[in-house]
């Protein structure tokens, strides 16, 4: 009996059919395919990208070198030295983030006291040598100075939820 | 004994003990702040609450004693709510800036609420903030933080015996400072920061450079005096970042000096030697360790050859370890010489043939302070060895009665009951009369030649009161500091010293110079010993005969000539007109670039294995705590590839522990005896001039490592310049207190400014050794001539 | 009924002089002693009798202390009296320093020999000059009479006593940071136990008592402890010193016999202001619980019956507060007095008294939150019982009646940020 059927139905063509109804479909759906870099898809403000330093808005560092972020990082990822500035204020004088080994769970920054240490919304970037990818206290202070705006927009969205 | 119930546990407790100290037996933790093992009772935290059955209000552990049948509830709810109360309190004052707090994560405070705290505080009113004090250069203050739990305030009182620190004011405003602003002084004053249970005081050098949870603990014994203080190295990436106290009741209780703990700083001195060395030709080159050690025993080889054996000769410093010591007397007794030498400030070799076979306490250090009466014989022993020093406060407490016979009324943390300071070339005839006395006293024969020894009536009261307190004492002890052991006339003051001990029943103890002074007779680093104290067929030469005679080659180790030496200029001299010079130092020192052919860099105490013999004879061996720093190199290491390259058998080590071993074995168990048959010393006197200088080594000037801690040198700075005269003398020669004065001793001359201090007896003047303008001077203990400038 | 005791010679010509007070037979029983050798036993057996309770406060029976004196225990040993009288509302041994200084001095000499002390101390509040000046005279009066010092009338019996002028702090009127004070120390109270029978001054034995018990002890032994006793009601012996203040027409101290009705002692003080309601009374100092009027109307002035009404009769010190009277101000201003007088040593205290005092004074300005009420109790409760000494009990007792008696006047600032009191 089988045989008779699959005979019928390979005769009328109707798998044929079936795989073409699928692609006519499509063709006139709507497209969804993005055009990247032309095109960007949204994403939250929670988004968990490139890490920043921040500053107040008076210029000055928010970071104290309390050493959390590092001692949180599960990839061991963040180096930190520290010593008193000429003010007396507690400060890093060194703060690196390695880039290959950081796995951007974003606990550096759940664990920061003073909003210092985030990661931005910012993943479009790239690294022709290994150490391109180690972020040093300059660099990281630099994201954060540029993208500060947004940082903050983000921050702000997200503080009644923290 | 008691039955008490704690928590349900039934448990016998030592009648009289406090609930707390039970607990703690017993392993339930009960919370505290103000309670701390060695200090007094307090109870004024209230953090230790709990509760009682038949009290009404719920007691503190800490000042409960316990009673017979007593059932106390540490955590029932009446307690628990007591102690959140009080924690509650606690906090509303307290800053909430862990994260930048030195002491977070390994605070009390933050430990303790983390189980007693609430998350949110009620308390929405001002915070008390206290405005910041300056104490000094070696701790950091943020008073806001301060609880008021008073450790730091009792440490001061009952173990620093110094009152410095205290509680100005009332009620909320009540704080912990300086009653008037001052540095604090004391020799022991960074305790402090380890009782203060949160971040108010903290260590200044060490201030915000890492956290507790970076580092790992290592254990290791602190090289600069004869105690050998058990301390932890903390470390982090290679690198040593403070150094806390390790626990022992024997050695230094949870204690330990400033010294100790501050003196790493100088590990990381801009000055390290990390890289072989070589004069060539004047000027000096890194070089290949091959070429350097090839250099280094070539060169001496030459000496040997062309000069002889007895023309080679070596310099070790005495917190040098054992192991090292050991295999630098092995190659010199290899290569046929016994010019070692350790006893680098030392004068008077008179009589080392009858000399211990290693100068011990005389007790063991716990049992300083069960003494009843002590005698310090020329010896600042708070700034010598603190933690003795901490012993005999002890002793004093307990009610034991000190004395001293010194040439400067020196400021103890202890109440002196009757004191001789007297002139340098006295010393010996304030000795003579407490022998005299004693001899008196006890009916014995007068030894011979005693009565000529005795010059100065005018001791006689002191003298007299002192001996017939020792001889009535039980248990007393004599102990002969730096200013005995490194006088010109050391023979005759040590002869009247054993012969006191011997009349009154009293134990004579050494309080040896560096870390291994004690190790290094052990070791045989001296002219007429072998290892363990062994006869040798002739003495070699002591560090007087070497600088008299000169010699042809030297081997320094661990030491810088110009500042470790008795004798500076003629120690320069005789190093200049060397042949050949090989120096193994941690430092590049100047002198050593000036007088050495070849450096090579070995490894401070941090870096290596070692072994310390403490002044109670107490062999405490360590490990490295990092690796050596750039291409430095244990010693051990480096004179085993000497002695291999010279030739010599028995240097197959494979380890540092090897080596202790094989002296361990050689010697066995040296015999503990400082006991001396009298022989009528001679009253040497120190020749000539009205004047004499009193010059001791500042107690952060003793060693190559603590004269590189800045922090260290700054809180010595605050003790004075250190040219001191005494206010009768200044009249005399028409000097005001800062005002510069001509010396001159020989022919050497200097301009320093005087310092008017009166615990300074008029005929002498008083020199800090390590003072500049006093390395342009002669050596100690010698004439001098003041001049108005 | 009235100045039986402490204040018997106020109506003399001079009353604080010796001469006065030998007239009524002042230091005949010092006399009888040294000259009978009387048996201590005897001595505490006559002051049990009495029924004494100490003056300063706690109301403990002085003869029961003075049993627990070690007295056979070899070395010195101490009597001190308090006179640091610094609790607010309090002026009674002011005025015995000023009027009967021999009655302390026969007193404490009394007590020494009773006690096996060879030496007294007296100490006297930093502010109370004059008194001090009074007692000072009297003390040299006594010596040169020979009352006082070595080998007394030839008895053999040794008793030298010093006044000490304190420098101002409340605290030193608790026992022992008053003998901290004396030994040149800060002013901080020690815990106990050790109490001061066994570890007192310089570490000794010491007594210490109220400048009215001690005043009182001539008297005692003078008429017998019986008729002392009879002159209160049972537990409650003798006449005791009340200080009134506060708003009445005539304040002022009255000696009046314990078991007086308050309403008595109001009228003695000629009674609440004119044209006023009376509103609260504090009975004993500021430390005691306050007592709303209809309360206190009913009461006797006596340690028992204070205490079945919520309150104690501490120093008997009465705080009249007629119906002008803002319950939060006098709250916020007593307060602000402990937060200023906590000596600072023991946690609960020093942080707790300040807490108190800024959310008190919050209130009072007008910056209270609905949930300070509940907090304040809560805080009081945190306070109570967890304390070296008395003192946070004392700042924490107030809080918790004002706000238990007069919570509707407490919630008026809340809610309308002014007082309910016309006033501000």
């Amino acid at each position: 009996m089988n045989t008779v059927t699959n005979y019928f139905k390979s005769l009328l063509l109707i798998e044929l059919f079936k795989g073409l109804a699928l692609t006519g479909k499509y063709i006139f759906a709507k497209k969804i395919t993005v055009q990247y870099p032309d095109e960007k898809t949204p994403y939250s403000p929670r988004f968990r990208g490139l890490h920043a330093l921040r500053r107040y808005p008076n210029g000055e560092e928010r970071c104290i070198a309390c050493k959390l972020c590092e001692a949180v990082c599960p990839a061991l990822a963040i180096t930190i030295e520290a010593e008193p500035r000429t003010d007396g204020s507690r400060r890093t004088t060194r703060y690196d983030i390695d880039l290959a080994k950081c796995i951007f769970c974003g606990f550096c920054e759940e664990s920061c006291p003073v909003d210092s240490i985030v990661e931005t919304r910012v993943y479009e970037y790239h690294a022709e040598q290994r150490g391109d990818l180690l972020m040093t206290k300059e660099k990281l202070l630099a994201v954060g100075d540029k993208f500060e705006q947004q940082i903050a927009a983000d921050r702000a969205m997200d503080a009644r939820f923290r | 004994m008691v039955t008490i119930e704690i928590d349900g546990i039934e448990l016998k407790v030592n009648n009289g003990s406090m609930l707390i100290e039970a607990a703690d037996e017993a392993g339930i933790r009960i919370p505290r702040f103000c309670y701390h093992k060695k200090l007094s009772i307090a109870a004024n935290c209230r953090m230790c609450l709990v509760e009682v059955e038949k009290a009404a209000k719920p007691l503190p552990a800490c000042a409960t004693p316990v009673t017979e049948g007593m059932k106390v509830h540490t955590r029932s709810p009446k307690a628990l709510a007591a102690q959140k109360s009080v924690m509650e309190f606690l906090l509303i004052n307290h800053p909430l800036d862990c994260p930048i707090c030195d002491q977070g994560g390994e605070c009390e405070l933050q430990d303790v609420a983390m189980g007693y705290g609430g998350d949110v505080s009620k308390y929405a009113e001002k915070k008390r903030v206290v405005r910041e004090k300056d104490i000094g250069p070696l701790i950091a203050t943020d008073m806001t933080r301060c609880i008021h739990c008073t450790r730091c305030v009792r440490f001061g009182d009952e173990i620093a015996g110094l009152r410095e620190l205290g509680a100005t004011g009332r009620g909320e405003h009540m704080e912990i400072g300086t009653y008037i602003s001052k540095a604090v002084s004391s020799e022991m004053s960074g305790n402090v920061i380890d009782v203060c249970p949160v971040g108010a005081l903290t260590s200044k050098p060490f201030r915000y450079s890492a956290r507790a949870w970076e580092m790992r603990q290592y254990e290791s014994i602190a090289p600069h005096d004869c105690i050998g203080s058990n301390i932890y190295l903390h470390t982090r990436r290679g690198r040593v970042m403070r150094v806390v106290p390790r626990e022992n009741e024997a050695v230094n209780e949870t204690w330990i000096s400033d010294r100790d703990r501050y003196s790493y700083e100088g590990l990381y001195s801009a000055d390290r030697l990390t890289v072989p060395m070589m004069n060539v030709d004047g000027e000096w080159r890194e070089t290949e360790w091959d070429t350097a050690l090839e250099a280094a025993v070539s060169g001496l080889k030459d000496v040997v050859d062309h000069s002889g054996a007895p023309q080679l000769g070596a310099l070790i410093g005495p917190s040098t370890t054992l192991e090292e010591m050991y295999q630098v007397q092995k190659i010199l007794r290899g290569l046929g010489s016994d010019n070692i030498e350790h006893r680098l400030r030392q004068r008077d070799f008179s009589d080392q043939d009858a000399a211990p076979a290693f100068p011990w306490l005389g007790t063991p250090l716990a049992a300083l302070e069960t003494a009843n009466a002590i005698l310090l014989v020329g010896s600042d022993i708070r700034r010598e060895q603190p933690i003795a020093g901490h012993r005999v406060r002890k002793a004093h407490v307990a009610g034991a009665a000190v004395f001293a016979v010194n040439p400067v009324d020196y400021d103890f943390n202890f109440a002196l009951e009757h004191k001789l300071v007297v002139d340098p070339r006295r010393m010996t005839s304030a000795l003579a009369a407490i022998a005299r006395h004693l001899v008196t006293i006890t009916g014995a024969t007068n030894p011979a030649g005693l009565d000529k020894l005795v010059q100065s009536p005018e001791y006689d009261t002191a003298a007299r009161a002192i001996a017939e307190r020792l001889r009535q004492a039980g248990r007393s002890t004599l102990l002969l500091g730096a200013s005995a052991i490194n006088h010109q006339n050391f023979a005759a003051i040590r002869m009247l010293s054993a012969l006191i001990a011997e009349l009154s029943g009293s134990t004579l103890g050494y309080l040896s110079d560096g870390a291994n002074g004690s190790g290094a007779w052990i070791a045989g680093a001296v002219p007429h010993r072998g290892p363990g104290a062994q006869a040798v067929q002739t003495s070699g030469k002591n560090l007087a005969q070497m600088q008299g005679s000169g010699m042809a080659g030297m081997l320094l180790v661990n030491c810088e000539p110009d500042l470790d030496l008795a004798e500076p200029q003629s120690t320069m001299q005789m190093l200049k007109k060397a042949e050949f010079v090989v120096a193994l130092s941690s430092y590049k020192s100047p002198a050593l670039l000036n007088s050495a052919s070849v450096l090579l860099p070995i490894t401070p105490f941090s870096e290596m294995p070692g072994t310390f013999v403490n002044a109670e004879g107490r062999w405490q061996s360590f490990e490295p705590a990092v690796a050596p720093m750039g291409e430095a190199r244990p010693g051990w290491k480096i004179l085993r590839v000497m002695g291999n390259l010279f030739d010599l058998s028995g240097f197959d080590y494979m380890s540092a522990v090897e080596i202790r071993d094989e002296l361990q074995k050689l010697v066995g168990d040296v015999a503990k005896d400082n006991s001396l048959a009298w022989r009528a010393p001679e009253a040497g006197q120190i020749d000539g001039g009205t004047l004499v200088s009193i010059s001791d080594i500042p107690i952060y000037s003793v060693d190559a490592l603590v004269r590189r801690a800045p922090a260290l040198q700054k809180a010595q700075k605050l003790l004075g310049p250190g040219f001191r005269i005494s206010a009768a003398l200044a009249r005399k020669i028409g000097l005001k207190d800062s005002q510069e004065v001509k010396v001159k001793q020989g022919d050497r001359e200097a301009r320093i400014a005087v310092e008017i201090d009166d615990r300074v007896p008029e005929s002498c003047v008083w020199i800090h050794a390590d003072i500049s303008d006093a390395s342009k001077l002669g050596a100690g203990y010698a004439p001098i001539v003041l001049e108005k400038a | 009924m009235a100045n039986e005791v402490c204040f018997s010679t106020i109506d003399k010509k001079i009353p604080w002089s010796l001469q006065t007070y030998r007239e009524q037979g002042g230091y005949d029983v010092w006399q009888r002693v040294l000259k009978q050798k009387t048996k201590p036993d005897e001595i505490i057996a006559e002051v049990k009798a009495s029924n004494l309770r100490g003056r300063g406060g706690a109301g403990f029976p002085t003869g029961l202390k003075w049993s627990f004196m070690p007295r056979s225990a070899p070395g010195q040993k101490f009597v001190v009296c308090n006179s640091d009288e610094g609790e607010p509302g309090t002026c009674k041994d002011r005025d015995i320093l000023r009027f009967n200084p021999h009655a302390i001095i026969e007193g404490m000499a009394i007590a020494g020999y009773t006690l096996g002390a060879t030496l007294g101390y007296n100490y006297i509040r930093g502010e109370f000059w004059e008194p001090y000046e009074r007692f000072e005279a009297a003390l040299a009066e006594a010596r040169a009479a020979g009352l006082l010092g070595r080998n007394i009338l030839g008895s053999g019996v040794d008793f030298e006593l010093h006044s000490h002028l304190g420098g101002g702090a409340y605290i030193c009127g608790e026992e022992t940071a008053l003998l901290e004070s004396i030994e040149g120390k800060k002013g901080q109270p020690r815990f106990k136990p050790p109490f001061p029978a066994s570890y007192g001054l310089f570490g000794r034995p010491t007594t210490i008592n109220n400048t009215e018990s001690f005043a009182s002890i001539p008297y005692i032994l003078r008429n017998g402890g019986p008729w002392f006793a009879k002159l209160g009601k049972p537990n409650n012996g003798g006449t005791k010193l009340f200080s009134v203040s506060g708003h009445v027409n005539k304040p002022g101290n009255f000696e009046v016999a314990m078991g007086t009705p308050f309403s008595e002692l109001l009228a003695l003080a000629g009674g609440v202001r004119d044209g006023h309601k009376l509103k609260a009374v504090i009975p004993g100092g500021s430390s005691t619980p306050v007592m709303p009027a209809d309360v206190i109307m009913d009461c006797t002035m006596d340690y028992d019956s204070l205490a079945k009404a919520g309150s104690m009769l501490g120093a008997g010190s009465v705080i009249v507060m007629d119906d002008s009277t803002c319950m939060v101000r006098a709250l916020a201003r007593m307060s602000h007095f402990y937060y200023e007088e906590s000596c600072g040593q023991c946690t609960p205290c020093r942080e707790g008294t300040g807490w108190l005092a800024r959310v008190i004074h919050r209130i009072e300005h007008g910056h209270g939150k609905n949930e300070d009420l509940d907090l304040l109790d809560d805080v009081a409760d945190k306070i109570q019982g967890r304390t070296i000494c008395g003192l946070g009990d004392a700042a924490a007792m107030p809080v918790a009646s004002f706000i238990k008696h007069f919570r509707a006047e407490f919630q008026y600032h809340i809610d309308h940020k002014k007082c309910m009191v016309g006033g501000v």
